[in-house]
């Protein structure tokens, strides 16, 4: 079962992602996480989120890019948080292009869902605000709006959440 | 409580007006309703105060209304994340406590939580 959960900034999907998570078939049950841990922001944002995975029986893995070797045991139950750092981390990698990024991106995706159960992926919605980005950040947002499409075409369910409420795009959130 | 979230220019304001029966002098100070509550987010977060407080005050009312402000490119200012940030969470904690929750894209109320009367 594959699932794409996606939404704006702070509007309960990592919350959503874990609670889906813990219902899933899947052992062990494996944060993938993409934040590099840079500068007093990201440590507080990983220090929140680490909490909020407290005593539930998550497995971190460090999967900031190139998931694709990332060997996971068969069967598990893997949250992968999120895309939009996986994107910018595989973009402004040396040497990456806008192609070579996107080909990191969904065959690392395909190769955790090969080995995952469960596999439940945290999407940005980044898309809205009505500026005209150009450069390195019209580069990520077309890399991330094109992964997104893709791995919600792949997905058995995609839903956008909103105020910590999903509204389901495709499929169900009702697990086996 | 009725929360209703929408992004810009959405059209929340004449959807609580046809839905509910609220009309624009509700929203005057003490009245039932809080329009633009992300802007006393961003008031909040100037005045360096805790948002938890505002949260508290916005669910005595009847129905809040709150632009989402959370999709676009992350902001190179912290400021500006954290205030993104903050009404996220705010609106979180909002639903949650709300009856009924409404999302208003293209001037269409979508129900998230709860029924339409």
């Amino acid at each position: 079962m594959k699932i794409l959960l996606y939404g704006g900034s702070a509007c309960g999907k990592s919350a959503l992602a874990e609670a889906l998570l813990l219902k899933s078939p899947g052992e062990p049950r494996i944060y993938a996480a993409t934040m590099e841990p840079w500068g007093p922001e990201a440590q507080e944002r990983i220090r929140r989120h680490r909490a909020m995975r407290a005593e539930k029986g998550f497995q971190t893995v460090e999967a900031q890019r190139g998931l694709e070797s990332l060997a996971l045991p068969q069967g598990c139950a893997v949250l992968l948080e999120c895309l939009g750092n996986l994107a910018a981390n595989e973009l402004f990698a040396p040497g990456a292009t806008g192609e070579s990024a996107l080909q990191a991106m969904l065959a690392g995706v395909r190769s955790l869902a090969r080995r995952a159960e469960t596999l439940v992926m945290v999407g940005n919605d980044v898309f809205a605000d009505g500026v005209p980005y150009q450069g390195g950040t019209a580069a990520y947002l077309r890399l991330l709006a094109e992964a997104q499409a893709r791995l919600a075409a792949e997905a058995d369910a995609v839903a956008e959440v909103v105020c910590g409420i999903p509204i389901l795009h495709k499929g169900s959130l009702a697990l086996p | 409580m009725i929360l209703m979230v929408g992004g810009a220019g959405q059209g929340m304001f004449p959807c609580a007006q046809a839905l509910f029966g609220f009309r624009p002098e509700d929203a005057a100070p003490g009245g039932p309703v809080w329009d633009n509550f992300h802007l006393a987010v961003r008031e909040c977060l100037r005045r360096g105060e805790d948002t938890a407080a505002l949260v508290e005050q916005a669910a005595q009312k009847e129905l809040i209304l709150c632009q989402e402000v959370g999709c676009g490119i992350v902001p190179v200012e912290r400021e500006e994340r954290l205030w993104r940030e903050e009404v996220g969470r705010a609106c979180q904690l909002l639903a949650r406590q709300a009856e009924t929750v409404v999302r208003v894209s293209c001037g269409l109320p979508q129900v998230l939580k709860g029924e339409l009367p």
